[in-house]
């Protein structure tokens, strides 16, 4: 058991288990992921794409064994760090005994002594006179970096996993002036969208009214590409937009009016006979001298002349018309007036909880800092005395050596 | 004012030119020269991200040539910087190489100012950028001390030289920093991925490349940390990590399409 648990509490251990997460991580780079059979089929033939597939190299990051990767990783890093943690009080101890056990290798002439202990105390050594010397400790808190370190990617593990796998996602379009329910009663409202803004800058910006279900809560937001809303325990963001076609049908009879957005084809019509099929929006047109139209399919330079693609249909006749902005057809008592292009969001609405995200935030935040100390708070141990000054530290300490002996240097050659 | 990047990349080959002369005769009067060439090279390129800054009225890093220009720009002050702290010959015999062979790289890129696209405008742009420019700077010229130390071994020197010993305690160091801001460059971006996004990890080619690059580098320092790897084997090592990193820079965009493809078509 003890062979086992060391085993797993091993570097040798997670380094292999690194290796294993990076080939892997590469193989899911270069095959493309997620994609439909048919992708892999054309990319790598059939008998290659049954086999990516059946390995499941084509979505390798949600495989089994990736998960078990990122367990058998997580449980390495637990182990490491719970048993590290008892040894780095007794490593902060150790080193100063060590330092003061030790004799001096580099000499210190007593003119420079002050000097020394002066540049020491400037950079925040603490002094502790003992009676083998004077001892210059700096960087205790160094000693947790690399258990902070190891704690961290624990933590990013489990709190990124969790805000990866726990989210409800939902995406929506929504038309402006129009909103959407959310199942616990929310109500989330476009009220505006652009493209361009007032400069003519891509801007993709939509207006949002968030309200919670009882009505004691709202909250209005302008939402674009990097700066979602947050709403109760909902975050929602700017995710993509397109352009609806927009039609009035009005009832003469009773006055009654509506208005449709057209994304897809449709069939309009209120007796199921007589009515407007929905082809297509184009963003323009073309028209030669003898009066044909070459329908303009790019949205690159947006809708300049919209133009709606429809089948007239009256009476068990059809017809392929072509209906520009402003026009209406008229079907007895009902009429169909084109109205110019709409643009409208694209919200993806996720519901999350935010204490998720703040640990996932904090273990970063966490692991910038312990990085630094690993690296940069190196804990060091000065010890001075008449005969010299040695230095101990668990990791080389080159910069700080070059350090004194050009202080030391310098002083030499003022004195001279 | 591109002649300014053109004239800076001019003068960066000079002084590259100069530096391995210098070095290859043993002629201190040449590497000081070279030196002297390259600040100048230096002063060019600042003024030019500069007036470039000015122009697109943001940070000049939103596109593969700008990014490669930042990348250059950083790696001359770390190469400086690190010059002025140890005064070795070999630190700019590895940086000034490394800062004309990124701004060559750049100057094959589209070098137009196009206005920020909605997805990088953010608060995050700067850090998550800035400090890939400065991370990959660091991993740059440890790669180069590592082909330094390589080749100074290859010239009959030991293991034991002292000079070699702080060639390989100086890349180390350098891949400590490139390490640290590499992961503030991870964190930041999957910050703003959430933001812009909806997730803060997507897998994305960029990302995928981003996490190798992290671990391999992670590897090197338990190796040297832990069981003591040093000399010729860290050198190789950090060789083959700046390989990784060149191909998360450059080959990822150019052969993996992903969230990230807009370094290219910004």
């Amino acid at each position: 058991m003890k062979k086992v648990l060391s085993f797993f509490r091993s570097m040798r251990f997670g380094m292999i288990l690194l290796i294993l997460v990076m080939g892997l991580s590469l193989a899911g780079s270069l095959v493309p992921q997620r994609e439909q059979a048919m992708t892999y089929v054309n990319a790598y033939g059939a008998q290659t794409a049954t086999v990516l597939i059946a390995l499941g190299v084509t979505d390798i990051f949600h495989t089994w064994v990736f998960y078990t990767l990122e367990g058998l990783l997580c449980l390495n890093l637990m182990l490491c760090s719970l048993l590290r943690f008892p040894k780095i009080q007794k490593a902060a101890e150790a080193l100063q005994k060590k330092a003061l056990e030790t004799q001096p290798d580099h000499p210190l002439p007593a003119e420079q002594r002050e000097t020394m202990e002066a540049f020491l105390t400037g950079r925040r050594f603490r002094r502790d006179i003992r009676p083998e010397g004077t001892l210059f400790f700096k960087n205790g808190i160094g000693f947790y970096g690399s258990f902070m370190t190891h704690l961290s990617i624990l933590l990013i593990l489990i709190f990124g996993s969790l805000v990866l796998m726990t989210p409800e996602i939902l995406d929506e379009t929504v038309m402006p002036g129009e909103a959407l329910e959310m199942e616990d009663g929310t109500r989330i409202s476009c009220l505006s969208f652009h493209i361009l803004n007032a400069e003519g800058e891509l801007d993709y910006a939509s207006m949002l009214r968030a309200e919670s279900a009882d009505g004691t809560r709202s909250a209005e937001q302008e939402i674009r590409v990097n700066e979602p809303m947050r709403f109760l325990d909902y975050k929602i963001y700017q995710q993509t937009y397109g352009t609806a076609g927009a039609i009035r049908i009005l009832n003469e009879e009773n006055e009654a009016e509506d208005i449709q957005y057209l994304t897809e084809p449709c069939f309009l019509s209120i007796d199921g006979k007589n009515g407007v099929y929905f082809h297509a929006l184009y963003p323009g047109f073309l028209q030669d001298e003898a009066g044909n139209y070459t329908l303009i399919t790019s949205t690159a330079g947006g809708y300049l002349d919209p133009v709606y693609h429809i089948e007239s249909i009256s009476d068990g006749m059809s017809a392929s018309v072509l209906a520009f902005p402003g026009e209406t057809l008229h079907f007895g008592a009902i009429s169909f007036t084109f109205l110019s292009p709409v643009e409208y969001p694209g919200l993806r609405i996720k519901r999350v909880s935010s204490a998720l995200y703040s640990g996932l935030y904090f273990s970063f935040g966490l692991m910038v800092m312990a990085l630094y100390l690993c690296f940069f708070a190196v804990p060091v141990c000065i010890k001075t005395n008449e005969t010299g000054y040695a230095v101990c530290s668990p990791k080389n300490q080159q910069g700080l050596m070059i350090d004194l002996q050009a202080l030391l240097e310098k002083k030499e050659s003022d004195q001279t | 004012m591109s002649f300014l990047f053109f004239a800076a990349l001019f003068t960066f080959f000079l002084a590259t030119a100069l530096q391995f002369a210098g070095v290859a005769i043993k002629k201190e009067r040449l590497t000081q020269t070279a030196r002297i060439v390259f600040l100048g090279a230096f002063l060019l390129h600042t003024a030019f991200t500069v007036w470039r800054g000015i122009e697109a009225g943001r940070i000049p890093l939103a596109n593969q040539f700008e990014f490669a220009s930042g990348f250059a720009w950083a790696t001359v002050i770390i190469g400086v910087v690190l010059y002025r702290r140890l005064r070795q010959e070999w630190i700019m015999t590895a940086a000034m190489p490394a800062a004309f062979l990124i701004c060559s790289y750049a100057a094959f890129q589209p070098m137009e100012i196009k206005d920020l696209m909605p997805a990088l405008r953010s608060a995050w742009f700067a850090l998550h950028i800035g400090s890939a420019a400065f991370s990959y700077a660091a991993f740059a010229i440890a790669g180069g001390l590592g082909i330094g130390y390589l080749m100074r071994l290859k010239n009959g020197k030991t293991e034991e030289d002292a000079k070699l010993k702080q060639m390989d305690y100086s890349a180390y160091r350098l891949i400590c920093l490139g390490f640290l801001l590499l992961t503030v460059v991870i964190f930041s971006g999957a910050i703003w991925a959430e933001q812009a996004w909806s997730s803060w990890w997507s897998w994305d080619p960029k990302e995928t490349w981003a996490l190798i690059t992290w671990i391999f580098y992670a590897i090197y320092l338990h190796q040297r940390l832990r069981m003591k790897w040093q000399g010729k084997r860290t050198a190789w090592l950090a060789i083959i990590a700046v390989i990784l990193v060149l191909f998360t820079f450059a080959g990822v965009n150019l052969l993996l399409p992903g969230l990230h493809s807009y370094a290219m078509a910004q």
